[in-house]
C-alpha cells in the first residue's frame, strides 16, 4: 500500500478550549453590557421615584401651608369679630368672682363685675 | 499570493486606516480641543437652571399670633412645543382654569415655549387639573409654584404691615423695612429635562439650597391692636373726621403695642385704596401738638431751676400782651404754680415759664425730648417734625411753642415725649421689631430696650406725672380720660389745624389726648389724635373728644393687662354730646 499517494487529509480541528474561552469572554462582555443596561434603568427608575416623592414632599408641604393660611385666615381676630356680629359666636363676660386673683383686686361696681370704665358712651 | 494582490489588499487595510485615523482625528478634535465649546453649547440645549424659592417669613405678634402669612399658588404655563393636541389642552384648560377655550388655543398655537394661562390657581384646582391631564394623555403645561401674601386681620395693623408688589418685593411698612430678612435668598438646581419636559434626575446637577426668610416677631400685641382699632374706628365713623390716630406703647422699653390710624386700607387689596388711605400718620403726618406741648416747658423750667414747685406765675388773668399781640387763657387765672398750669393748662403761664427759660435753653429741651428728631423706628417713611432753631423764631415764638404752636410734630413724637414722664425721665428709642427667628423659631436677632438720654432727673418727671393726674381729676381738662379704679395721668391738646393756604383753618381742629395708667406705675402711654372732627367748635376739644376714646381704651387695656385696680370707683359722667342728644330726644 502505498500511502504516499493516498490523499492527506487536512483537518482543521475546532479547538473546543479556545471556543468556550471566547464565549465565556463574549457572555461576561454581554453580561456586563446588560448589567450596566438594567443598573442604567434602575438607576432612571429610582430617579423617577425620587421626583414622584419630591413632588409629593413639595405637594403636602403646600397643602399644609394652604391649611395653615386657612386656619389663620378663620381664625383671625377679624373673622371671630365677624362671627361675633353675626351671632354665630358668643363671649360671656367673666364676672369678678370667677377670677382667681394673686392679689385680691378691689371690686369695682356693686355687681362685682370689674367694670372700670367711668364713661362708656352706653352710659347716653 | 501573488505581489499584485497583496498590493491591492495593502493599498485596501491602508485606505481603511486612513478613514479611521481621520475619523479618529476628528474625535480628538472634538472631544478634546473643542470640548469647552461644545460641553458649553450642550449644557445650553439640555440643561436648565431651575430656582428654587425661598419662601417669605411671616410676621407675627408679641404672642405669636400671624399677621402676614403666605398662601402657596401655581402659574399655569404653557410650552406649546410640546403640545400635540392644543384643542384638548384648550378645552381642558379653560374647564379649570375659568378661560375661553378660543383665547387658550390662540395661545397655544403660536408655539412659544412659555405662555402663561394664568397666574394665582389655588392648589386644588392644580392638582384636579394635574389629575385631569395625566387621565387625558395630554402633556405641555406646567405648574409653577407661587405665593401670594396674605393678611389674615385685612384693615387691621395694614398701615404697619405694608403689602407687596407683583415681584414680591415689600412697598410698605415691615414688608418694605425688613424685606432683606423677610424674603430669604433663591437657590437653584441645574437640571436635565427629557423630549417629554421632564427632569431626568440622574442628570441632576450643581444645587444650591434656598435660605428661607426668616420671620418677623413684632413688640405690637393684636389685643391691645383690636381694642385700638374698635375705638378709632367708632370715632372715625361717630365724628366723621378727616383722620384719627392711635398709638400705644410701653414707656420703660419704647415697644410699640399698638398703632392704628383712619382711614385705613386691606393689604389683601392694595390695588383699591387711595393714596390718603395708604399712610401711617402715626409717622409721616406733622401737626401741631396743643397743650400735650406743654410738659416739654414745664419738665424743663422745673429742671433749669428756673422755677420751683412752689414758684407762683401771674397768668394775667387770662390775657397776656405780647409782641403787639394778645395771649388768651380759656379762663381768666390770676397766679398760679406749675402744677396748676398743667392741671389748667394755661398758655399764659407756659409761656411765661418759657420766656423765664430763655429761648435758647428752652429750645434745647424741645430737642431733648425727642421733637425735631426721627426717633429712628422700623418704618418707612419717619418724619423729624419742624422744629425752628431761636435764631428763626419771630418776637412770638417763645409764647407759642410752649403751647404746641409754631411746631410741627408727629404723634409719634408726642407719644415718646409722654414716655419720657411715664418713665421717670428717659427717652427711648422706640422699636416695633421685637425679634428675629428662624423657621424654627430660634431667635437670630432680639431687640433690647434702649435708652437714648436721660431728659429730666425722675424727681422732676414724678412731679409731671403727679400734676398730669391732676389734669384728670375734677377741676383737670380731661376729667373724662379717668378710668374706673385706676389713677390716670395725662394732657390734653386742642390745636387750630393749619391751613394749606398759610395761617389757621376757621373750624378746624386737632385735638389729642395722651396719657399712661395706672400713674404709680405705667404700664402702657396711649395717644388718641383726632383731626378736624364734624362736631360744634364748643366741644371740639382733646377733653371731650380724645379723652373719652383713651378712657374706653385704658380700660380695655387694664383688663388685658389684668391691672388690679387701686382706686375705689367713680360715678359714671355723660358726655357733653350725649347730654345734648338726651336734651333733643326729649324735646322731640
Amino acid at each position: 500500500m502505498n500511502t504516499s499517494l493516498a490523499p492527506q487529509i487536512r483537518s482543521n480541528p475546532i479547538q473546543i478550549a479556545k471556543v468556550l474561552k471566547y464565549i465565556a469572554f463574549v457572555v461576561a462582555l454581554g453580561a456586563l453590557g446588560l448589567s450596566y443596561v438594567y443598573l442604567k434603568n434602575i438607576q432612571f427608575a429610582l430617579g423617577d421615584e425620587i421626583r414622584l416623592t419630591e413632588k409629593k414632599i413639595k405637594q403636602v408641604r403646600a397643602e399644609n401651608e394652604v391649611l395653615l393660611a386657612k386656619t389663620t385666615e378663620l381664625s383671625s381676630r377679624r373673622a371671630l369679630q365677624q362671627r361675633m356680629s353675626n351671632g354665630s359666636l358668643q363671649v360671656v363676660q367673666i364676672s369678678g368672682d370667677k377670677i382667681a386673683r394673686l392679689t385680691p383686686a378691689l371690686p369695682a361696681t356693686e355687681d362685682g363685675v370689674l367694670r372700670t370704665a367711668s364713661n362708656e358712651r352706653a352710659a347716653r | 499570493m501573488k505581489r499584485p494582490e497583496c498590493i491591492r489588499i495593502a493599498f485596501a487595510c491602508g485606505i481603511v486606516a486612513l478613514i479611521f485615523t481621520i475619523f479618529s482625528g476628528r474625535l480628538v478634535y472634538l472631544h478634546i480641543t473643542k470640548n469647552k465649546e461644545y460641553k458649553q453649547l450642550a449644557a445650553e440645549k439640555h440643561l436648565m437652571r431651575q430656582v428654587i424659592h425661598a419662601k417669605r417669613g411671616m410676621i407675627l405678634d408679641r404672642n405669636g399670633e400671624i399677621l402676614a402669612s403666605n398662601l402657596p399658588v401655581r402659574t399655569v404655563v404653557a410650552d406649546a412645543s410640546l403640545i400635540k393636541k392644543p384643542a384638548a389642552v384648550a378645552a381642558l384648560a379653560s374647564q379649570f382654569l375659568g378661560l375661553k377655550e378660543a383665547d387658550v388655543l390662540r395661545k397655544i398655537s403660536s408655539q412659544k415655549k412659555y405662555i402663561v394661562l394664568k397666574k394665582e390657581v389655588p392648589e386644588e384646582v392644580y392638582v384636579a387639573m394635574e389629575a385631569a391631564m395625566q387621565k387625558a394623555n395630554l402633556r405641555g403645561v406646567t405648574f409653577e409654584q407661587d405665593a401670594i401674601r396674605t393678611y389674615p386681620n385685612g384693615e387691621t395693623l395694614g398701615h404697619v404691615l405694608g403689602f407687596l408688589d407683583h415681584d414680591g418685593k415689600g412697598v410698605q411698612g415691615i414688608e418694605l423695612t425688613m424685606n432683606n430678612l423677610l424674603a430669604g435668598k433663591n437657590g437653584y438646581r441645574f437640571i436635565e429635562r427629557d423630549r417629554t419636559g421632564k427632569e431626568i434626575m440622574l442628570y441632576r446637577g450643581t444645587e444650591q439650597e434656598p435660605v428661607h426668610g426668616s420671620n418677623i416677631r413684632l413688640s405690637i400685641d393684636m389685643s391691645l391692636q383690636s381694642i385700638i382699632e374698635e375705638e378709632i374706628d367708632k370715632t372715625f365713623k361717630e365724628l366723621k373726621p378727616e383722620t384719627v390716630t392711635g398709638i400705644m406703647l410701653d414707656p420703660k422699653t419704647g415697644e410699640v403695642l399698638a398703632m392704628a390710624n383712619r382711614p385705613c386700607f386691606n393689604p389683601n387689596e392694595p390695588g383699591k385704596a387711595e393714596p390718603e388711605q395708604m399712610k401711617n400718620r402715626a409717622i409721616i403726618d406733622m401737626v401741631e401738638p396743643g397743650s400735650t406741648f406743654k410738659i416739654v416747658v414745664a419738665a424743663g423750667a422745673l429742671n433749669e431751676g428756673t422755677v420751683t414747685e412752689k414758684t407762683s406765675i401771674f397768668c394775667e388773668n387770662g390775657r397776656f400782651l405780647y409782641g403787639g399781640r394778645i395771649l388768651k387763657d380759656h379762663h381768666g387765672y390770676g397766679d398760679m404754680n406749675v402744677h396748676e398750669i398743667l392741671v389748667k393748662s394755661s398758655n399764659i403761664g407756659s409761656a411765661k415759664m418759657a420766656m423765664l427759660m430763655g429761648g435758647d435753653k428752652y429750645y434745647e429741651y424741645v430737642r431733648k425730648f425727642g421733637f425735631g428728631d426721627r426717633h429712628g423706628i422700623e418704618l418707612p417713611g419717619e418724619i423729624c417734625g419742624l422744629v425752628h432753631p431761636p435764631a428763626r423764631w419771630d418776637k412770638l415764638t417763645i409764647t407759642r411753642m410752649p403751647m404746641g404752636q409754631s411746631v410741627a410734630v408727629t404723634p409719634l413724637q408726642i407719644t415718646m415725649g409722654m414716655s419720657v414722664i411715664a418713665n421717670g425721665g428717659h427717652l427711648m428709642t422706640p422699636h416695633i421689631i421685637k425679634s428675629v427667628e428662624d423657621r424654627d423659631g430660634t431667635k437670630i436677632l432680639e431687640k433690647t430696650p434702649k435708652v437714648v438720654r436721660e431728659v429730666v432727673p425722675e424727681k422732676t418727671a414724678r412731679f409731671i406725672a403727679n400734676a398730669l393726674v391732676g389734669v384728670t381729676q375734677p377741676g383737670g381738662t380731661a376729667t373724662y380720660a379717668r378710668v374706673n379704679g385706676f389713677e390716670v395721668a395725662g394732657k390734653t391738646g386742642t390745636a387750630q389745624k393749619v391751613s394749606s393756604k398759610g395761617g389757621y383753618a376757621a373750624g378746624k381742629y386737632v385735638v389729642s389726648f395722651v396719657g399712661f395708667m395706672p400713674a404709680e406705675d405705667p404700664r402702657f402711654v396711649c395717644l388718641i389724635m383726632v383731626d378736624d372732627a364734624k362736631i360744634a367748635s364748643s366741644l371740639n376739644y382733646g377733653g371731650l373728644v380724645a379723652a373719652p376714646v383713651f378712657s374706653r381704651v385704658a380700660e380695655k387695656a387694664a383688663r388685658h393687662f389684668d391691672l388690679t385696680p387701686t382706686l375705689p370707683p367713680i360715678p359714671l359722667q355723660q358726655l357733653p354730646m350725649a347730654k345734648a342728644d338726651t336734651q333733643e330726644e326729649t324735646t322731640h
